[in-house]
């Protein structure tokens, strides 16, 4: 008697990655704000009743994590009744940061008194309030980051509650944009909803949840066969941040993984404690950098559930900058700390599994905010961007330049149409030359971004890799550092990793991004004629 | 006069002839490193040599060209600080969890990529004119490099061409081949703007030659070419937009699929053409649906094409069990060699496999009998790999084609149901090698009433040149709040478009009375990034909400919208001959039957008749299961199904109410 039918197995897989997928087109398409369309700062998943996830999207690393963990507070804190959808974006329930807003609907069928599964996605709002436009501020606490949204119901019995609903436009600098968004976050859901209860119609409940749980099952033993082919052993790794935007001290953060059989415990004591800037990851942040770098590991595809995360123990101290307690600010934490979590994870790897394991990428998203108020219209603006950098060079070949790497891949806003709606000018969007660390293979190299600014704004810059460089490995140099300047007039002002200012007309504000490390020793060059 | 229709395909190039009197077929081994020689060598076989020729040809040249990387030596011209705009892209990487990932290939070296000091505005407005004297700098470089085609892309120039004019002008008289992104493509966002460009340039010079090659030997003004948007134009056109020809063979196959199925009485029709490797699927709403929003080798065309989905699932594709303990069927495919198990070499099971131990397939007919199946090898190695699973050989064949079929059911879902349409109001129109032994089954899967399997199937691509229009699209960005602008403005807007598209239907010699000019507006809501395409009609901003709401479940009709591009689709009308009709007889299709065969439908098996397809006539009438023998294909009539041949031959299968 088998236990799994492998035809049966395939077929549920296929159906449950499409509609996450389906759930993302939806999404990706309808949204308003360029974070969601063009940069595709989103993700969509399918859940089981236990929250598990059953199958996500391959839309964003950084959400990988922590999408079960907002499904989770919701189960402990909303009572979801049919037609109900709750909204979250709370970093210490079930949140990562607060631009990441998440909306959890549950699925009934017939003759279940409770939900049988769940149709969740988060996007990244281009603002939810705070201080600073575009809602990433160098802040010292969550409060001064924007509106916090704890898990509620956003939709009862399939009509909004204008209440809440108000109550969180009322708190951010673009309110319509926002409307827009969830209205389009709902409408993916209900896509997910009506897919489910059309398997469930098809195949009936018993078989399509234990599927869900086969599902999971086939991806644990997936990667439990990958974490087999690493050698048993203590790896260990440390790398530090540059600084969390208040104090000038770098921030370490150190792990070990100790491998054994078919499981792994990762392990982050020794990590400096939680910031007074915004660099502190919660629980969330840590998990998806973890599952990231064991996916990674993993050759080929695998649906994305959290069978994946079944062999591998998590261990981060509570109240260190992997695993903040409230108060915290956390929205570095998310699109910085996330970054170089990764890369002492990879590190340590590389001592395991040096041949599989690439040299540091740039290490930092680059996060540019700034808003004002547009000249031509009166009206307030807010916009995000990330900008790429060099990616890390293989054992097999150099890294690839100007492109974003680890955990996010959001897309370019087009300059054209930055300058068509925005008071900026981009002066230059190009390639940071040599910027690669040298080696067998070179690293790739960064980007340069030059903004010209129309009319005074605020800006805020959020990033990394501009005091400690991205390691190289097996005698590779290390990617170059990356700098962030402020010209005005003839005067060119240096502003170090984090930066909060005001910017009248006519500033320049030029970001280098880091080069990728490279990897193995460079050969000595040979004494080459007529080739230029 | 002879018109022909002509596919080139990888292995075969398919002609189909139409003279005022008869239609046939013809088929010759395809000459990849020519393809010229096998086009003159069908024409001269078939003995039409001698005759006035109208030639309409999907040629493979461009896309080759492009997906081998064997284009043109190649420069780019940019705005001084984008000189890494291809590299850059949209700054994100094919594949997330790949860390060791390959370095994408990019069409133009960064030494040829040279940036000038000038900038246009987001308004239109000249910053910094060109300088004469920086493009001769330039020039002089591009000489010294052996640069043959140029493509040329300025930040904004889709407000106002200025400054990329210039540096056409500087440029021409140098006898490089020039490719100009105002002219392939006139519209905001650069990078897709400058990729497209720069496959036009790359294509370009290698098209010049395969033209002026094909058109010395078949008589000037005689050679069409299909293109990717379904409609066809002269050769003298597609020298100018080569970059409008890539992907034009499979697009033959959907307007095949539109006339074929038009004729039959069906205009809502989803095509599905399953090959060897994969399958194609696209949707025609009574029109043809385009996208601009492709990607071909890693870069973004932006042109319109024909919405064609590919997946990696066909009649060779694998079957294995994966680590996890999953039965996975293809992207692997054991293609034509070594084939298919049953083929005679072959050691992996694959679709085909399956559809023979069910019954599905002939072995002693197969290619009307030229080439013998071995379906006691197929048994053979399929009981070894179903013993592993514990499945008898049947359950592992049912299962194959199952999960096979949830792939290209995936694959129409994505043309349907992801665009905002419902399956059950379309027909599924099934051709290529193995699209007629899996039509029921999926239109089961997806409540489809009724598949339709054309007579020629085999050919429909070239059918579809053979019945294609002339068609130019042409666009424009103008980025434009709704409020601020009145229809009269817009109607002004369009005189340029409209203008230039008369004269050019007018170059390929159409007269007034044959051309159709349709007038389109890409329509947001303010904020959004991706438009939708509606008609200009006075209501086209009600047309837009009922749109979005249709795609994306909800509209918003106090939001206020952008109109962001202009767009003109210009037709010219070609003379289309009738499709012949085939003789006809009563319902008793006892005649072309051959003989009763075991086949097996979800666990039971059924004495089926199989028929001969060159013997039924219009009017026969068959019921399911049952199988009808071509020479190049199988159709499957499902248990549930029946089954009319209509006046032109083709077969007409409907889904009995009473079943599931």
């Amino acid at each position: 008697m088998r236990a799994v039918d492998p035809i049966e197995l395939e077929i549920f897989k296929s159906i449950f990655v499409s509609i996450a997928e389906e759930m993302g087109v939806a999404l990706c398409r309808s949204s308003f704000s360029p974070n969601i369309k063009e940069r595709q700062d989103f993700s969509c998943a399918v859940f089981d009743e236990n929250g598990g996830t059953v199958a996500q999207g391959d839309h964003l690393p950084v959400h990988l994590g922590a999408m079960p963990l907002s499904v989770l507070s919701v189960i402990q804190n909303v009572d979801l009744g049919p037609g109900d959808t709750a909204i979250l974006n709370d970093p210490f329930r079930g949140g990562t940061h607060l631009p990441d807003i998440t909306l959890v609907s549950p699925v009934y069928v017939k003759g279940r008194a409770r939900p049988a599964y769940f149709a969740a996605n988060r996007a990244h709002h281009s603002d939810v309030g705070g201080m600073s436009p575009g809602s990433m501020p160098l802040a010292t606490e969550i409060y001064q980051e924007g509106v916090i949204i704890p898990p509620v119901k956003l939709v009862r019995a399939g009509r909004i509650d204008r209440n809440i609903l108000d109550f969180v436009l009322a708190n951010v600098r673009t309110p319509e944009e926002r409307e827009g968004d969830l209205t389009a976050q709902l409408a993916a859901n209900r896509i997910g909803q009506k897919r489910l209860l059309e398997i469930t119609e098809k195949y009936g409940y018993p078989k399509t949840k234990s599927y869900m749980k086969h599902l999971q099952d086939y991806s644990e033993r997936i990667m439990r066969q990958a974490i087999r082919e690493i050698p048993d052993g203590e790896y260990r790794f440390l790398d530090y941040l540059d600084d969390d935007g208040v104090s000038r001290r770098p921030v370490r953060i150190q792990v070990a993984i100790h491998v054994r059989g078919d499981s792994a415990v990762v392990d982050f004591s020794g990590t400096d404690p939680q910031t007074e800037g915004s660099v502190n990851a919660n629980y969330a942040i840590t998990l998806s950098a973890t599952m990231y770098v064991f996916r990674c590991i993993i050759r080929g595809d695998v649906p994305y559930n959290s069978g994946l995360l079944r062999p591998i123990r998590l261990i981060a101290p509570e109240g260190s900058v992997v695993n903040a307690r409230p108060p915290a600010a956390v929205a570095g934490g998310n699109v910085e700390t996330s970054q170089r979590i990764t890369d002492v994870l990879l590190g340590a790897l590389a001592k395991a599994v040096p041949e599989r394991i690439p040299a540091a990428s740039s290490g930092t998203m680059n996060n540019i905010t700034f808003g004002g108020q547009h000249p031509a219209t009166g009206r307030n603006f807010a916009y995000y961007e990330t900008v790429g950098g060099g990616m890390g060079a293989s054992p097999e070949r150099d890294g690839l330049s100007g492109v974003h790497t680890h955990m996010t891949n959001t897309r370019n806003t087009p300059v054209e149409a930055l300058e068509h709606y925005l008071p900026i000018r981009i002066k230059r969007y190009s390639l940071r030359r040599f910027s690669g660390g040298e080696g067998q293979f070179r690293g790739g190299d960064g980007i340069v971004r030059e903004y010209e600014f129309l009319a005074p704004a605020k800006i805020n810059i959020l990033s990394e890799r501009r005091v400690f460089p991205p390691y190289g490995l097996a005698g590779g140099k290390p990617g170059k550092k990356g700098k962030n300047l402020i010209r005005r007039g003839s005067k060119a002002i240096s502003l170090g990793s984090k930066a909060s200012f005001r910017v009248e007309k006519g500033d320049i504000v030029i970001v280098q991004t880091p080069g990728g490390g490279g990897y193995g020793k460079a050969k000595p060059k040979r004494g080459k004629q007529g080739d230029d | 006069m002879v018109r022909v229709g002509i596919d080139t395909g990888g292995t075969f190039t398919d002609f189909v002839f139409f003279s005022p009197t008869r239609m046939w077929i013809y088929k010759v081994l395809s000459t990849p490193r020519n393809p010229g020689e096998a086009i003159r060598r069908g024409l001269e076989e078939a003995g039409v040599l001698a005759e006035k020729l109208d030639v309409i040809h999907g040629s493979t040249v461009a896309t080759n060209a492009l997906l081998e990387r064997k284009g043109a030596n190649l420069g780019f011209l940019t705005t001084a600080g984008f000189e890494d705009l291809l590299e850059i892209g949209r700054q994100t990487r094919r594949e997330l969890y790949n860390i060791l990932v390959e370095k994408r290939n990019p069409l133009i070296p960064r030494h040829l990529c040279f940036g000038l000091k000038e900038r246009t505005l987001s308004d239109g407005r000249i910053l910094q004119p060109v300088e004469g004297s920086e493009v001769d700098g330039v020039i002089r470089k591009l000489k010294k490099a052996g640069v043959e085609s140029i493509a040329i892309c300025l930040l904004h120039s889709y407000a106002n061409p200025a400054n990329e004019e210039k540096v056409l002008r500087k440029l021409k008289p140098h006898g490089f081949s020039l490719s100009v992104s105002h002219r392939v493509l006139r519209e905001y966002r650069e990078f897709e703007r400058a990729s497209t460009t720069a496959i036009n340039a790359y294509v370009a010079p290698l098209m010049e030659r395969y033209l002026s090659r094909l058109e010395k030997e078949l008589g000037e003004d005689s050679v069409h070419i299909m293109q990717s948007n379904g409609g066809c134009v002269s050769a003298r056109g597609a020298r100018d937009n080569p970059v409008c020809t890539i992907l034009s063979g499979p697009a033959g196959g959907v307007v095949g699929a539109k006339e074929v199925a038009a004729a039959a009485g069906f205009s809502r029709i989803i095509s599905f053409d399953m090959g060897g490797t994969s399958t194609d699927v696209s949707l025609c709403d009574r029109e043809m649906a385009t996208t601009t929003d492709s990607v071909i080798s890693d870069l973004p065309l932006r042109l319109p094409i024909i919405d064609i989905h590919t997946v990696g699932s066909g009649g060779g594709s694998v079957a294995f069990i994966d680590r996890g303990g999953a039965l996975r069927v293809g992207p692997q495919s054991a293609g034509a060699d070594p084939g298919p198990i049953c083929y005679g070499r072959g050691e992996d099971v694959t679709v085909t496999d399956a559809n023979l131990i069910l019954g599905r397939l002939d072995p002693d007919r197969f290619l009307g009998g030229a080439m013998k199946l071995y379906p006691e090898r197929a048994r053979l190695f399929m009981k070894r790999f179903a013993r592993r699973l514990g499945l008898s050989v049947s359950e592992l064949a049912e299962g194959i084609i199952r999960v096979a079929d949830t792939t290209m059911e995936r694959a129409i879902r994505v043309i349907s149901v992801e665009r905002g349409f419902d399956p059950r109001d379309f027909a599924l129109l099934s051709f290529g090698g193995a699209g007629g032994m899996h039509a029921c089954s999926l239109a089961q899967r997806l409540r489809i009433p009724t598949v339709v399997v054309p007579k020629n199937a085999g050919v429909l691509s070239a059918l579809g040149m053979l019945l294609s229009d002339t068609i130019k699209d042409y666009s424009q960005s103008i980025l434009k709040r709704a409020a601020d602008v009145s229809l009269a403005e817009l109607n002004g807007s369009f005189r340029p478009l409209l203008e230039q598209a008369r004269q050019d239907l007018k170059k390929e010699g159409f007269e007034e009375s044959r051309i159709r000019l349709l007038r389109f507006l890409d329509v947001r809501y303010i904020g959004q990034s991706y438009e939708l395409t509606v008609p200009f009609l006075p209501s086209y901003r009600r047309e837009f909400d009922r749109l979005h709401h249709r795609k994306y479940s909800y509209a918003d009709e106090k939001r206020p919208v952008e109109v962001v591009n202009l767009r003109v689709k210009a037709i010219g009308l070609t003379k289309k001959p009738g499709l012949p009709e085939v003789e006809s007889d009563g319902p008793d299709a006892g005649a072309a039957r051959l003989c009763r065969r075991l086949m097996r439908f979800e666990g039971r098996d059924y004495q089926a008749d199989v028929y001969a397809r060159e013997l039924l006539k219009a009017g026969n009438f068959l019921r399911g299961p049952a199988l009808v023998l071509d020479y190049e294909s199988t159709a499957v009539v499902g248990p549930g199904f029946v089954c009319r041949v209509d006046k032109h031959g083709n077969l007409i299968m409907t889904r009995q109410k009473q079943r599931r």
